[in-house]
């Protein structure tokens, strides 16, 4: 496998006597999305900032497209796109000229700049907004043009630190799909996010920070199966208590009755789930429904930032396959 | 060794282009702040009315009319007074994003101080304009020919575009645009005051007379003066900076130039590294 689109390894930070980084290490494959999760203060935007040449880290390293993003920031400029969490487009312009500007500053010249321009702005749907000044777009169209900015150079890697944050529903699903299309084309994408459902739904990796630090990885399966066990849970037509006890008893010590179903721990997954089908069928019981459960990103994400003092998950995952 | 030349010469290419580039969006900028621009010929338009007819009437210039002495000190009053535009738009970049973005861009790192100083020299000669109709409208005029008023002129011009490094400077130091706006009034209205713009600085106290005499505003006043040809009003001070007052508006400039730019490149790059 070739060399990572993004390598981090043990980066700090601190501003003054707050630690905004303690001990940041990731690996993005070229082509693939990251997604770094976590609360406000987490650490993601310091993270995205020295991967983005922003800020110097106090320690540790970091390679981004190949290049050291101390030693060698222009080579990584010229490869690196970045949509920063506060609009970066000029108020006084219009999308075109913003979008013209940084593919000046790109060195695309004036006649090719233009051209990228008129092309990103069909892209992302701000055609008909082209000749209006930022200050007259809406939330969802700045963002949309801040994106269409961080791409008129084509970069080999992307930055989106919080895309979506502040969004409506409607103006947020078109970010998904912009982002979506983006990675169809090869880009690779570090994108930051307080929202799981984000994070499942963009991401192939997910790196959950907490306080600085790594507290979990791995792709969306993985950190699910990591926390919890998947359960099963049989429901039946109605509630009845002799069919239920019977359910509960097939079931195991663990199992639970709520309303018309019984659930409990399936620890081997579809086998547990293939074994328990048998036995109700053996055992002629009717059931309007049968189905594993695996836990939601949210109950991992409070487990393993959980701040109450109970030790977290292991800082990598080791369940296997989903 | 070829190859380095090639490289350096590709670099100095894309630097200026990154300079031109940041001019360019600067000078758009500055078209669609109208409001702006009129409020900084306002300024000095209300200076002509208060200090030529409201204080001027007062004023006894031996050998002609005060408001002909008055408008070259006024022309560098209105240059002073587009330095605050300079470090408002500096310090109101500075805190919002476009600074993050401007710094991810393969930019030279002078590219954008660099553009905002020449934009706002740019946006500061139909400031000047104005201020010649003015003078012009209440009995100014250049009277030592044409060569000399243009030679003037782009002293004043010179004097604007290093002037307007130290608005590039506080835009910088300020935390945001309202302490820029506040800051960069300190200094434009001591410069501006304690000089001979309004009045001669023979009269004033010894030790505001020292600054007077080495500011470079009234270096430059001085120097209009003798170009325009309104040699009326004092009798020459006899201090080296006023009886040469080209040479020192040159020297105060460059220096100016020469030490302040290059502070206000390395603020912008180092700032939150």
């Amino acid at each position: 496998m070739s060399a990572p689109a993004i390598s981090a390894s043990h980066l700090a930070r601190s501003f003054g006597t707050t630690h905004a980084l303690v001990d940041v290490s990731l690996d993005v494959e070229a082509g693939t999305v990251c997604a770094l999760l976590g609360r406000n203060g987490a650490g993601k935007t310091t993270t995205v900032r020295i991967l983005t040449t922003l800020l110097r880290a106090n320690a540790g390293h970091a390679r981004v497209a190949g290049f050291d993003v101390t030693e060698q920031a222009p080579q990584v400029r010229t490869r690196i796109g970045v949509t920063g969490q506060t609009a970066t487009m000029d108020e006084l312009l219009t999308g075109a000229e913003n979008l013209e500007t940084i593919g000046r500053f790109c060195h695309l010249g004036a006649a090719n700049s233009r051209r990228r321009a008129a092309a990103l702005l069909e892209q992302f749907d701000l055609t008909a907004a082209a000749r209006q000044l930022v200050k007259n777009y809406s939330g969802g169209m700045r963002r949309r043009l801040d994106l269409a900015a961080s791409l008129i150079h084509d970069p080999e890697v992307l930055f989106l630190d919080e895309p979506t944050t502040g969004l409506d529903p409607v103006s947020r699903a078109e970010m998904w799909t912009s982002i979506r299309t983006l990675v169809a084309g090869g880009t690779t994408v570090l994108l930051t996010t307080q929202y799981l459902d984000e994070a499942d739904r963009l991401a192939d990796t997910i790196v959950v920070v907490d306080r600085g630090l790594v507290v979990a990885e791995g792709t969306p399966e993985q950190l699910k199966a990591s926390i919890g066990r998947a359960f099963i849970r049989v429901t039946l037509p109605e509630a009845d208590p002799a069919t239920l006890e019977k359910v509960r008893r097939l079931l195991g010590e663990e199992a639970e009755v709520s309303g018309r179903s019984v659930s409990a721990p399936a620890p081997h997954g579809l086998t547990t789930l293939e074994e328990v089908v048998g036995q109700l069928r053996e055992q002629g019981v009717t059931v309007h429904e049968v189905g594993l459960e695996h836990p939601s990103l949210d109950e991992v994400f409070s487990t393993v930032t959980d701040h109450s003092g109970h030790p977290n998950v292991p800082a990598t995952s080791t369940a296997g396959k989903a | 060794m070829s190859e380095m030349t090639v490289h350096t010469q590709g670099q100095l290419r894309n630097g200026l282009l990154d300079a031109y580039t940041a001019t360019r969006r600067f000078l758009i900028r500055g078209t669609r702040q109208l409001d702006v621009v009129l409020g900084s010929v306002l300024i000095p338009v209300i200076f002509v009315v208060l200090f030529g007819y409201v204080f001027g009437s007062s004023i006894r210039i031996p050998g002609g009319n005060y408001r002909s002495y008055l408008m070259p000190g006024l022309f560098a009053m209105s240059i002073l007074f587009s330095s605050n535009n300079v470090a408002v738009a500096v310090a109101t970049d500075m805190s919002e994003g476009v600074v993050d973005r401007f710094r991810t861009l393969p930019i030279a790192r002078s590219a954008i101080v660099i553009g905002r100083s020449l934009s706002s020299f740019v946006l500061g000669i139909p400031v000047l304009a104005v201020m010649i109709l003015c003078g012009l409208a209440v009995g100014w005029r250049p009277e030592d020919g044409l060569g000399n008023a243009i030679l003037a002129l782009l002293l004043f011009e010179l004097f604007g575009f290093a002037i307007g490094w130290l608005g590039v400077l506080v835009g910088l130091v300020a935390g945001g645009a309202q302490a820029a706006d506040v800051i960069i009034s300190i200094p434009t209205f001591l410069l501006g005051f304690i000089s001979s713009v309004f009045v001669d600085p023979a009269l004033m106290p010894a030790w505001l007379r020292v600054i007077a005499y080495w500011n470079p505003v009234s270096a430059v006043v001085t120097a209009g003066r003798q170009l325009f040809g309104n040699t009326i009003g004092p009798a020459p001070a006899g201090v080296w900076s006023l009886d040469h007052p080209i040479a020192t508006t040159l020297g105060l400039a460059l220096i100016i130039i020469v030490v302040v730019a290059p502070i206000c490149v390395r603020l912008y790059s180092h700032s939150e590294r």
